[in-house]
């Protein structure tokens, strides 16, 4: 019983991943059909190979130099070993406790304690810190937000919100494209003049409502992301308390990420932006009172 | 047609013996080279001890037993070799160690002494790397040993000459607590 608890959490989390992700093709389809109806086959079948197109192209190049990128946006400094043989040291426990390649490290002058990963595979990862983050954890809670990164590493999750974004992109090009030759009258040469009324409607509302849908479902992956990270760091480390620990601290620290980049804001483990000013339903990170009980019930498992 | 359908099956069973042969091979080779994680990082250990036992001897002269048992662990540590043995020499070394440790605790000189700190953090490093190279090795054998046990792997394993192995299993009096029961 004792260690099945996190692998529980683990397929649970990928189940639900699978499901949102299929969730976020099944809209892509949605929308294309919305496209269909409303504009009818000469436009359509124009409109939707160049919408996912110009969003994969977007994200393709972010995804791919990840690791450059995220250095320039958060202003992060690689680091070798001599800067910190001690934080080295433990990052080093991890990576063998993951059976991963050793990551590349770097840290950001930052006065809010906060860490991300990122990279397009374990190959290139990187992890870094702030340099709050390294003054006020001690070495077992270090070890929690090490795991915590190393496994988004390990479940590439710079894959993941890769393909949610793309997906999300695709469908909001598309929806704003189209709305915009609803405006011009584009479309309206070659409709189809016997369509279903009805239909027509509710493709109107597909794509005015599927934006915002496939924001959210981004979302929804991104927070399964998250929790799935912390049950893959206690596969790691076998140390529910640590991590929890890290998050109580974390939870305790009112300071926030200098720059609130919406942009980045997923790859942190904490959410650099305010609880009030997003709602919980777009939120990228499950609220982290529930992560701190959740790994407080793998705890009483373990003991 | 029916040619190209038998053909087809043929081809697909073929793939299929491939990917069962290839996962066992992958198993045992992961088994393979989480052990050898487990020897680097005790080999790192048995290194760091003759510095740490000087400097320890610097401060504490008359604790000669203590040392003792450090050094005859380490010896049996560095000969040997199979899974059971290495896992016990392991499991002895740990335990002089953990003596060895708790008799700087009685020296305040030397438990301040820089020298001392940077060896206490080496030390208690690489015995977290120890740890968890054996609990990625005991994992690697639970995946391999349970392909070699499940159908439909357990065909392939005679074939691909893949058994199970060995846990990595150490006698630690300390981690043999009475397990807490809760309603």
């Amino acid at each position: 019983m004792a260690t099945n608890d996190f692998r529980a959490q683990q397929s649970a989390n990928k189940g639900k991943t699978y499901f949102l992700l299929a969730s976020m093709g099944l809209l892509t389809g949605l929308v294309a059909y919305a496209a269909l109806t409303y504009f009818g086959a000469g436009t359509s079948t124009f409109m939707v190979p160049l919408a996912v197109g110009i969003s994969l192209i977007g994200v393709w190049g972010s995804y791919y130099g990840s690791d450059k990128l995220v250095l320039k946006m958060t202003g992060a400094k690689l680091i070798q070993r001599e800067d910190n043989p001690e934080l080295f040291n433990v990052i080093e426990e991890v990576v063998i406790a993951s059976g991963l390649p050793m990551p590349q490290v770097a840290i950001v002058v930052d006065s809010a304690p906060n860490a991300f990963a990122t990279g397009r595979d374990p190959e290139h990862a990187l992890i870094a810190f702030t340099t709050r983050i390294l003054e006020v954890m001690d070495r077992d809670e270090l070890q929690g937000v090490i795991a915590h990164e190393l496994s988004h590493v390990a479940n590439r999750d710079t894959l993941v919100s890769a393909v949610a974004a793309t997906t999300a992109g695709a469908i909001a090009i598309l929806s704003d494209f189209l709305m915009r030759m609803m405006w011009f009258g584009g479309g309206r040469r070659d409709r189809d003049s016997n369509a279903n009324p009805v239909l027509l409607i509710v493709s109107l509302f597909v794509l005015i409502l599927a934006p915002i849908a496939a924001t959210l479902l981004r979302s929804a992956i991104s927070r399964r992301r998250e929790s799935l990270a912390d049950a893959t760091a206690v596969s790691f480390t076998r140390n529910p308390a640590g991590l929890r620990k890290a998050l109580e601290v974390l939870a305790a620290d009112s300071t926030v990420v200098h720059q609130k980049s919406n942009a980045v804001a997923h790859i942190w483990i904490e959410s650099p932006l305010d609880g009030k000013a997003v709602s919980k339903m777009f939120s990228t990170h499950p609220p982290i009172q529930e992560r701190i009980a959740t790994l407080r019930a793998m705890e009483s498992l373990s003991n | 047609m029916e040619i190209i359908i038998a053909l087809a099956v043929v081809a697909l069973l073929v793939l299929f013996f491939i990917a069962q042969y290839n996962r066992l091979i992958r198993l045992n080779i992961a088994v393979d080279e989480s052990f050898a994680q487990i020897e680097v990082q005790l080999k790192r250990r048995s290194d760091l001890i003759p510095n740490l036992v000087e400097t320890v001897k610097g401060y504490a002269q008359h604790e000669q037993s203590t040392f003792d048992a450090v050094v005859t662990a380490r010896a049996k540590a560095t000969t040997a070799s199979g899974v059971a043995d290495v896992a016990a020499a392991d499991g002895m070394l740990t335990q002089a160690l953990r003596g060895l440790l708790a008799v700087a605790e009685a020296y305040p000189d030397l438990k301040a002494s820089s020298n001392f700190l940077s060896l206490q953090e080496e030390l208690s490093t690489t015995e977290n790397k120890v740890a968890f190279a054996r609990q990625f090795y005991n994992d690697n054998v639970r995946n391999l040993n349970t392909a070699v046990k499940s159908i439909p792997t357990n065909f392939f394993a005679g074939f691909a000459k893949v058994t199970e192995r060995e846990f990595y299993e150490v006698e630690d009096p300390q981690e043999r607590n009475v397990p807490k029961v809760a309603f």
